[in-house]
């Protein structure tokens, strides 16, 4: 192997990756100070963004300089880190809009989720790098779900749904990329998916279907909303569908192997009765996100608000935008959460389509160095780290954009960079400094 | 070195794959909003943050004949209440308890109104024509609760009160029937619209274009700024005929006058313009312009929205003696020289017919006897009972519809009445007979003949002018403004009365003793300097008093007449104590004499030491 030993900074920066990176940071910056501005703490909150600005660099510097494979020696550490940091937020957290999820630091304040989140990425990588023999097994899978699921509980405790939201495709791409089981991981997905189109189908059929007879077909799918006849029922019906198709299969000599067959209906059922169990736990306001995303039309003015008037913020924008701190919709507040959930509509209304083309171009940049550099990662970990980080910024990219143009229910995920977190700012600009010293590490270990 | 490299490489590259996939949809649905739907958004946005705050135009002016402004409009504060664009339902309650508590009105009335504003999203006016002292505690609340804002607009005002009001109309709120038909004409629901009156026939014209303030408002419906100012064009002016002083005569000389009930139309004989049209009761149109919903309530359910002057019918009495007087001249039927015996009273076959003089309260009376000029000015019924049937039915009803009875005058007011001609031709198209005992009726004015007290006036004033029926008009002239040339009114000719010369000057004659003579039943209209003439009557009336009218024209002598008018008191009893006195007001007014103190009564025939010996009935059965 060849080593070049380049020397100086400029083989050892990604500029690509550092002009998106701080392109996003910019943006961030401006749209935050227009679309704060006509709130009463806006003088406070400017100063957060800057203190946040100067911690995130500070850390985007250190983890430059740090070597990134001190994150795999003490992936122990890390753990333990934010296991006890979440704990104890739950203990001495500060409560805000009834979530537990902020610790005060004198001046600023701190969210351990959000550092929990690349922790989960970092110890990921660490335990799938070493269970890199055993990778294709579905106990490797079933440890990394345990793996995370002291965290997740630890945030769903706060409680904040949104981060826990995350965990999942992250620890799904970062299998995925360690190289697990494609059969394995589609069965973990199917039970997801399935978990999560239950609630949907139930609102769907409640809003379209309110007063269904008995004997309907609606009526049925409302009655399995309950554990009860209906519910085993489905299930039954699951099992004998497969239990017929192995018989065809096999009538058919296809070489499909059983366990198929006993796995599908197994995952179907599991996301079955997870979907339920989700169903018949979700907060009133959760809810209602379901309802303004399957039937916008039913509550303008109610759930289907805010999207609704993110809408028309990005719309009016047109092509070049109503200019900075001249958006009706951000400025005049009927777009809510306008420097945080919503940054990306203000956006979109004040610097028009190439604002969000621009913001969208820095990220599919972003993106698409981090995934180069995992390519070009010295070691398993690196890579790992990398893929968990672009799986992390494209779905919270695609949950972000996606709710603010109308594509995706309300979840509540910020767009890291851009929505206003001075926590999420300095904690991704920490994982950014990873990526770039996996980047100016990829030749030579030194 | 990595075990399984490419394998790795290759599934990150997958995640690059599905992130660009998530980019390029991302990027398709910006390219939609923004760029395909971007002007349908933007005119959402454009609703969602403005807010258009209407501005009700002045209304056109009306003026008198001098320039003077009868209707006009000043300015008035009106509460009104953008809703918010956020759910804020609780809030509604405290503000509407707190407003009907400003307001004097009920809270839950208030409440109704602001969901319902909320519910439609458009602002609504929560009150109009605010008290200074509650505008400045109002104003107060601006800052409590979003939403709720002050502005200034025109509203309509009568600084005379009290004044022509059934001619001039007023304004009012929109009923549903209304808006129904008006809502895609420009109006809103809370605007107001002329009734009765100038008010309602020219509400097309009177009525200008709303202004407005279109403002940017927040989420919660704070004003932030004004956008745009919508200039208002005020309606176009309307100057009337009517003289001040002689409309205000006749207003106050009706209200006081025996029943405060009644009617007085002044024409000009030249044109046939509308001096003054009264009619009693009437109203104060600022009363429905008050700040007290109450009050309003109250006024509108007893206003008395009666036109007496174009929409009462009475028998004309005595009055139209002279239409039977001209009918017997022109056709040669009666000389007037003869003489007719008046005893006081009239056989028609074994019917006897009273003279009105055999009723008076003093005693049983008679004229003796009367040739035309007396009888006139006697008023002197069995002259006219003969001379009736000597001319006979068909001739008298020709005449009716000469002199224009039972035809509208055409004025331009809505509700007139064309009145009832009497006579053999009606009947017979009604299928009933004609008797002699009707032409007796019908000599003296009386029977099933109806008309209205501007139809009286009009033939005053054909008598003024030698006949000329001319079409009442109010207006003089429009000012349209916005470089639109004024409309200037013409007089309209109705008809035409063909009399011979001696024929008018005996009839002027007749009226001038009525008013003049020494048994003439209108004394109390006299004034020495100017050259009066007229003539009474006394409308029989089967629920209650005599209704008593008054008509003539009055000028200065030699000169030819200023003003035609007719005059009726409902119940007033005798002409000289109805009738007469009002008219005596209006005479003053219009030629700005000093009213003299009235002389009441005619002078009547000396009393009969006792009642007349009946003549013997004529040969007959007994009934």
């Amino acid at each position: 192997m060849a080593v070049r030993a380049e020397s100086g900074v400029k083989g050892r920066i990604d500029w690509a990756f550092a002009l998106a990176a701080g392109g996003l940071v910019l943006m961030g910056t401006i749209v935050m100070l227009s679309a704060a501005s006509p709130l009463p703490y806006y003088a406070s909150l400017v100063q957060r963004h800057f203190v946040a600005l100067f911690g995130g660099i500070v850390l985007f510097l250190a983890a430059l300089g740090f070597n990134y494979q001190i994150y795999q020696d003490q992936a122990k550490v890390v753990y333990g880190l934010c296991l006890a940091m979440l704990v104890a937020v739950l203990v001495v957290g500060s409560v805000h809009k009834g979530h537990r999820s902020w610790i005060n630091l004198g001046p600023l304040t701190f969210q351990p989720a959000e550092l929990a989140r690349i922790g989960l990425i970092l110890v990921m990588a660490a335990f799938l790098d070493a269970r890199a023999r055993k990778i294709k097994e579905l106990s490797t899978i079933v440890l990394a779900v345990l793996l995370a699921a002291p965290l997740m509980a630890l945030i769903v405790k706060q409680p904040d749904y949104s981060t826990v939201l995350t965990f999942l495709p992250i620890i799904i791409g970062m299998l995925f990329c360690a190289g697990a089981s494609l059969t394995h991981l589609f069965g973990v997905i199917g039970f997801g998916a399935t978990a999560v189109a239950m609630p949907l189908l139930f609102t769907y059929f409640q809003i379209a279907y309110p007063q269904a007879a008995p004997g309907t077909f609606a009526h049925f799918i409302l009655q399995t909303e309950h554990f009860g006849r209906a519910t085993a029922l489905v299930m039954a019906g699951t099992g004998i569908a497969s239990f017929a198709s192995w018989k065809v299969s096999a009538w058919l000599r296809l070489q499909v192997r059983g366990m198929y067959f006993v796995a599908f209906p197994l995952i179907l059922c599991a996301g079955l009765i997870s979907g339920i169990t989700v169903n018949h736990r979700m907060k009133s306001y959760q809810r209602n996100r379901f309802v303004a995303y399957v039937a916008p039309q039913v509550d303008i003015q109610g759930a289907a608000y805010h999207v609704h008037q993110s809408q028309i913020a990005i719309g009016s924008g047109g092509l070049f935008g109503k200019g900075l701190f001249n958006g009706t919709q951000s400025q005049l507040g009927f777009l809510p959460e306008r420097h945080t959930d919503f940054a990306y509509a203000v956006v979109g209304e004040e610097l028009g389509f190439w604002g969000t083309i621009g913001i969208l171009g820095l990220y599919m940049l972003l993106i698409y160095r981090i995934v180069a550099i995992g390519k070009l990662a010295r070691d398993r970990f690196g890579l790992l780290v990398c893929a968990g980080l672009a799986t992390m910024f494209a779905f919270e990219l695609a949950l972000n954009v996606g709710m603010c143009l109308g594509l995706m229910p309300v979840a509540g995920i910020p767009l890291p960079m851009i929505s206003y977190g001075g926590s999420s700012l300095m904690i991704t600009m920490w994982a950014l400094g990873i990526v770039a010293n996996v980047y100016s590490r990829r030749y030579a270990l030194l | 070195m990595i075990q399984g490299h490419q394998a790795l490489k290759d599934r990150l590259q997958g995640i690059w794959v599905i992130a660009s996939l998530i980019g390029a949809a991302l990027a398709l649905r910006l390219v939609q909003l923004q760029i395909v739907d971007n002007v349908e958004y933007r005119m959402a946005a454009e609703r969602n943050s403005s807010q258009i705050i209407y501005q009700t135009a002045p209304r056109g002016r009306i003026y008198d004949r001098d320039g003077d402004a009868i209707a006009t409009n000043e300015p008035a504060f009106s509460l009104i209440y953008l809703p918010s664009k956020t759910k804020e339902k609780a809030n509604l309650k405290p503000l509407a308890q707190e407003l009907g508590r400003q307001l004097k009105k009920d809270p839950d009335e208030i409440l109704a109104r602001l969901e319902q504003a909320v519910q439609e999203d458009t602002a609504i006016r929560l009150a109009e024509n605010l008290p200074p002292q509650t505008m400045f505690r109002l104003s107060e609340l601006k800052t409590i609760y979003p939403g709720v804002d002050l502005i200034v607009e025109a509203r309509r005002y009568y600084p005379y009160g009290r004044f022509a009001s059934h001619l001039i109309g007023y304004m009012s709120r929109m009923d549903p029937r209304s808006w129904k038909r008006l809502k895609n004409d420009g109006y809103r629901v809370d605007s107001r619209i002329g009734r009765l009156g100038i008010e309602s026939v020219f509400e097309r014209e009177l009525r200008g274009r709303d202004g407005g303030i279109r403002m940017q408002v927040d989420a919660q419906g704070r004003l932030k700024k004004e956008l745009e100012r919508i200039p208002w064009i005020a309606g176009s002016n309307i100057h009337l005929t009517i003289d001040r002083d002689i409309q205000k005569a006749a207003d106050d000389a009706l209200r006081t006058s025996k029943s405060g009930r009644g009617a007085a139309v002044v024409l000009d004989p030249g044109s046939g313009a509308i001096l003054a049209l009264s009619s009693a009761p009437d109203f104060d149109p600022n009363a429905l312009l008050s700040t007290d919903p109450e009050a309003v309530k109250k006024t509108v359910a007893d206003l008395p929205e009666f036109n007496n002057a174009i929409s009462g019918t009475f028998s004309p009495g005595s009055m139209f003696k002279t239409i039977v007087g001209a009918a017997g001249l022109q056709t040669g039927r009666v000389d007037p020289k003869q003489t007719v015996y008046c005893p006081g009273y009239f056989y028609l076959g074994r019917k006897m017919f009273h003279c009105w003089v055999y009723h008076a309260k003093t005693g049983p009376r008679r004229h003796g006897a009367v040739d035309f000029l007396e009888a006139l000015e006697h008023s002197c019924d069995v002259y006219f009972y003969t001379m009736g049937l000597k001319i006979g039915g068909p001739t008298i009803e020709k005449y009716e519809r000469m002199f224009g009875l039972g035809q509208k005058t055409e004025i331009a007011l809505r509700g007139e009445k064309s009145g009832h001609v009497f006579g053999p031709q009606t009947r017979a198209k009604a299928g009933r007979g004609w008797y002699d005992g009707d032409t007796v009726n019908l000599s003296i004015g009386q029977g099933e003949l109806l008309v209205t007290p501007i139809q009286m006036a009009v033939v005053a004033a054909a008598i003024a002018n030698g006949g000329t029926l001319w079409r009442p008009h109010y207006t003089d002239r429009i000012e349209y403004g916005q470089g639109r040339p004024d409309y200037q009114q013409q007089p309209e000719k109705l008809g035409q009365v063909e009399l011979k010369p001696e024929v008018w000057d005996l009839i002027r004659q007749g009226m001038k003793l009525v008013v003049t003579g020494d048994g003439g039943t209108a004394h109390g209209a006299n004034f020495p300097q100017l050259d009066v003439r007229g003539k009474t009557g006394t409308a029989q009336n089967s629920s209650g008093a005599d209704h008593s009218w008054f008509m003539g024209y009055a000028g200065w002598p030699g000169k030819p007449p200023q003003i035609a008018f007719a005059v009726i008191v409902e119940n007033g009893g005798e002409s000289w104590e109805g009738g007469v006195p009002v008219a005596h007001k209006i005479i003053a007014a219009a030629f700005h004499l000093e009213e003299s103190k009235p002389k009441p009564k005619p002078r009547l025939p000396k009393p009969l030491a006792e009642a007349p010996k009946l003549l013997p009935l004529p040969a007959g059965r007994a009934r």
